[in-house]
């Protein structure tokens, strides 16, 4: 019998894939690790019959790339030296035990096979094992394990059809620890010989002032957006409302131009209105409309969904769910996939959520004919289907926050296999003087995926009276009004996150970790939202107000996409407990001295690093190699490098105004 | 032969209502050279005399020109056939607030526009062209405008219905003819029908209105709020 190394990348993925595979599988303790396990049974595998199986794991990255010692004392070299310095990858000084682990059970083994998550860092380190089992063993054949959540019969499945690892998927990551690792350490180098002996002259408040390239895009976006309240003025502007009572009814008109800025002009139409006394119904339909049920859920839209409604950041959220996910509960919380594979028995998921007292007779809904196949979306990461649960699980087990991420992820999903709701939409226009007004009504007949998804709000409007077109009435109320533009709110999590989305910093695996990073480093400080509500939509047709709109069914990749049979009685629903982001004077002095020193390359807008990610997938794709993106790189930050040297005057001269309050 | 020139040059204009001073017309046929072909002749005079300051280049006839009272805010409405050749000197957008315009003028100044929530960086070359496509910088308006006759009478006209050609990108000093227009309380209400574009731009306007769009808009707030 052949003896089989399986290597997961987290302990409890080890334990629940072999507890799986081999029922009654022997715990082994590691010498020298508490929590490392070795599990061994028996286990028959497809392609190599009968074999000893031991299943262990590592915890993430087990090697480690940094500078030589030459290169490591702060003031052995200057920062520029870092973009060519040699770079040695070892296995981590805490990661000695697991590495010794996995050689020596190397050795008799015939397969290693690797069961890491299958995502880039997974593919990585799934390199890194292979590695160390080869030394320990070359003549290993290694395959890896293609599984996206921890079903027993999916991962079964898993095992009996291995595929290899994926080497370009790997280089991008290493492409990208080596990017991380040289710029990180030069920039972070540069700017702190030079800045903090002016922002902590006792050199005991601060240690470093740190650069990360994801880091500063994305504090480049917080910064933004408060400079923007900060300068705001207020205007007013004028409108005109027209109200028309009718059996009953008082009729509310909404001007087709909304509102203008120009007092002299709005009185004159105003008075034009007035004089041409009646007013005639230009259009009058009732039409059935849907509000269109969500798309499956993706990380990006997990993370979103997570701060403006379950009260967690985004970072707590993907937390969570990974803890579901190692338990078996939920699918792998890391995908950009919004379309559910046509072969997958979606009915067998919701059949397991019937037993739910909340949830739980909807599901029998579906079960009983009301199922409908989910949306497709257009995103398919071809790695992971769309967050879905796994297994059903009594709230009364979790912790309060996994009770709140796995309920929203159930009630996403049923409500992705349940129907649009369907309502009836009526829409009457008016001219009036030279003008035309509007008004809208909604009449929900049925709910449908609506019962399940409380975080989507629908509601029946009044009821409107028929008119018929050509009527003319002569309105019983006309009036001009007046308002003022209100400033923006800071910046939201919900909204850096669809920034950073859109502008490709970070992937959505590690949008949420930047976002800590930057408060981490006291560039932001994040605090509550006060009041609560999208009411601080912009009032004016600033370029905000038009994404806000529609965001009760944002459609997580922040591009446009379908806006759903009608988005008029949509919107946010209740966002108090939403974080707010308001940069530190260390963190606006930062971004506007980068954007001094020079616009086409600065460090705080997303450019830069939005090629790199084009570039790391480029190499997954193949059309790059890893050597040509990081020395391409290297060079277009080594020239912002230097310029920012040259410059420093003015990296200074912003930490002077902003931190000390210099002018 | 120079005769029949000048006439078909003239008819040319008065085509376009453009009634052309005498003493301009002369310096243009001054500088003609022989044997230009007549369509040529026909093209650059239209072309010159759209690039010149109206009130110093046509003499209209009494219904080419603003009644004197048109200004007059007691008449509620009236109507005036034309027509008559303006050239604008201001055109703002009204349906956005001036703060979001200075924001968008300086996001331009710093090469980015937005699409979506994505920031795009203006690529400089591009600018001119690709510009347009992927930013909302082309005002929507309605738009105000400040338009003066040959006789040099300054009136506001709002864009009651959206005009193809009428943007705060439009040329300062570009020409327009107006004909059976409604003014209502001293101020012309635009509408396709009533609104031909000849275009044309005074160079020096144009460029003054231009770089000094941002301060305006600025100042323009402050007082407002």
């Amino acid at each position: 019998m052949g003896k089989i190394l399986c290597v997961a990348e987290k302990p409890s993925i080890a334990k629940a894939v072999a507890n799986h595979l081999g029922s009654g599988a022997q715990a082994r303790s590691v010498p020298g690790l508490a929590w490392l396990k070795n599990y061994t049974f028996n286990y028959n595998f497809e392609r190599w019959g009968q074999s000893d199986v031991v299943f262990t794991s590592v915890a993430g990255h087990i090697k480690n790339s940094d500078f030589p010692d030459r290169y490591r004392k702060w003031m052995s070299c200057n920062p520029s030296d870092l973009f060519e310095a040699p770079i040695i990858t070892t296995v981590a000084d805490d990661k000695q035990t697991i590495a010794n682990n996995i050689k020596q059970q190397a050795r008799g083994a015939h397969v290693l096979f690797i069961w890491t998550d299958c995502d880039r860092e997974g593919e990585h380190i799934g390199t890194e094992i292979r590695e160390i089992a080869l030394e320990g063993n070359p003549r290993l054949q290694v395959l890896r394990a293609r599984f996206s959540n921890i079903e027993r019969a999916h991962i079964i499945n898993a095992a009996q059809h291995p595929i290899p690892l994926d080497e370009r998927q790997a280089n991008a990551v290493a492409a990208r620890i080596e990017l991380d690792l040289r710029l990180g350490a030069a920039f972070t180098r540069m700017q702190t010989l030079a800045l903090k002996p002016l922002v902590d002259p006792s050199g005991e408040k601060i240690k470093v002032i740190s650069y990360g390239s994801c880091q500063f895009p994305t504090l480049g976006f917080v910064v933004d957006r408060y400079l923007r309240v900060r300068n705001f003025v207020p205007e007013s502007f004028w409108s005109i409302r027209v109200v028309h009572r009718k059996d009953n009814i008082d009729v509310k008109f909404t001007w087709k131009r909304g509102h203008l800025f120009d007092r002299m002009i709005v009185t004159i139409i105003f008075e034009r209105c007035l004089v041409s006394k009646t007013a005639r119904v230009t259009k009058m339909d009732k039409k059935p409309t849907k509000k269109w049920k969500p798309l499956p859920l993706t990380t990006v839209e997990l993370q979103k969904m997570g701060s403006r409604f379950l009260r967690m950041d985004s970072q707590a959220v993907m937390k969570t769910a990974e803890d579901l996910y190692t338990k078996g509960w939920i699918s792998y919380p890391r995908t950009e996939t919004d379309q559910f594979d046509q072969g997958m028995d979606l009915r067998r998921i919701v059949e397991r959520q019937q037993q739910d007292n909340n949830w739980g007779p909807f599901a029998q809904g579906l079960m009983n004919g009301g199922f409908s196949q989910p949306r497709r979306g257009s995103h398919n990461d071809k790695a992971h289907p769309p967050i879905h649960p796994v297994n059903y699980v009594t709230p009364g087990s979790l912790n309060e926050s996994e009770r709140k991420v796995y309920e929203f992820v159930v009630r996403r999903f049923l409500a992705c296999c349940s129907t649009d709701a369907i309502g009836e939409a009526t829409d009457i226009s008016i001219d009036y003087g030279s003008e035309s007004f509007h008004t809208h009504g909604l009449t929900v007949l049925a709910r449908n995926y609506l019962e399940v998804y409380p975080y989507d709000k629908w509601e029946s409007s009044q009821q409107l009276p028929a008119y018929t077109v050509g009527e003319t009435f002569e309105p019983t109320e006309a009036i001009m009004t007046e308002g003022q533009t209100t400033a923006p709110g800071y910046l939201t999590e919900p909204e850096l996150i669809a920034l950073m989305d859109a502008n490709g910093i970070g992937t959505d695996a590690t949008m949420a970790e930047h976002i800590a990073k930057i408060k981490e480093r006291e560039y932001v400080q994040a605090r509550l939202r006060s009041g609560g509500g999208g009411g601080r939509a912009l009032a004016n047709h600033d370029a905000e107000a038009a994404p806000r709109g529609g965001r009760g069914r944002g459609r997580g990749r922040g591009r446009g996409g379908r806006g759903g049979g009608d988005g008029r009685g949509g919107g946010a629903a209740g966002n108090g407990g939403m974080q707010e982001f308001i940069p530190t004077t260390l963190g606006v002095a930062l971004i506007e001295g980068y954007d001094n020193v020079g616009f086409e390359t600065s460090l705080s807008k997303p450019f830069l690093r939005k090629e790199m990610e084009a570039q790391m997938r480029a190499i997954c794709e193949g059309s790059h190699t890893k050597n040509d993106v990081v020395q391409q790189n290297l060079e277009q930050y080594r020239a912002v490098f230097m310029r920012t040297t040259q410059q420093m005057n003015v990296l200074k001269a912003a930490v002077r105004k902003y931190v000390l309050g210099q002018q | 032969m120079a005769n029949d020139f000048t006439t078909d040059i003239l008819n040319h204009l008065l085509s376009r209502h453009l009634h052309a001073s005498q003493k301009w017309l002369s310096t243009y046929i001054a500088t003609i050279r022989p044997n230009t072909p007549l369509p040529a002749l026909k093209q650059t005079c239209l072309f010159r005399l759209l690039s010149t300051d109206i009130t110093n280049t046509l003499t209209p006839p009494p219904s080419g020109r603003f009644p004197v009272d048109i200004i007059n805010g007691q008449i509620q409405s009236r109507e005036i056939a034309g027509p008559i050749v303006v050239q604008v000197l201001d055109v703002e957008d009204i349906g956005h607030s001036r703060w979001s315009q200075v924001e968008a003028l300086e996001s331009q100044e710093r090469g980015e526009t937005t699409k979506g929530r994505e920031i795009v960086r203006v690529v400089h070359g591009e600018a001119e062209t690709d510009n347009e496509n992927v930013s909302n910088t082309t005002s929507v308006g309605p738009h105000k405008l400040l338009l003066q006759d040959a006789k040099g009478a300054k009136v506001y006209a709002m864009e009651l219905r959206k005009i193809e050609g009428i943007s705060t990108k439009m040329n300062i000093g570009s020409k327009i003819v107006l004909r059976s227009f409604t003014v209502a309380r001293g101020v012309i209400m635009l509408e396709p029908g009533n609104v031909t574009l000849l275009g044309g731009k005074i160079e020096a306007l144009h460029k003054a209105w231009r770089d000094g769009r941002k301060d305006r808009l600025k100042a323009a707030t402050s007082a407002n709020g």
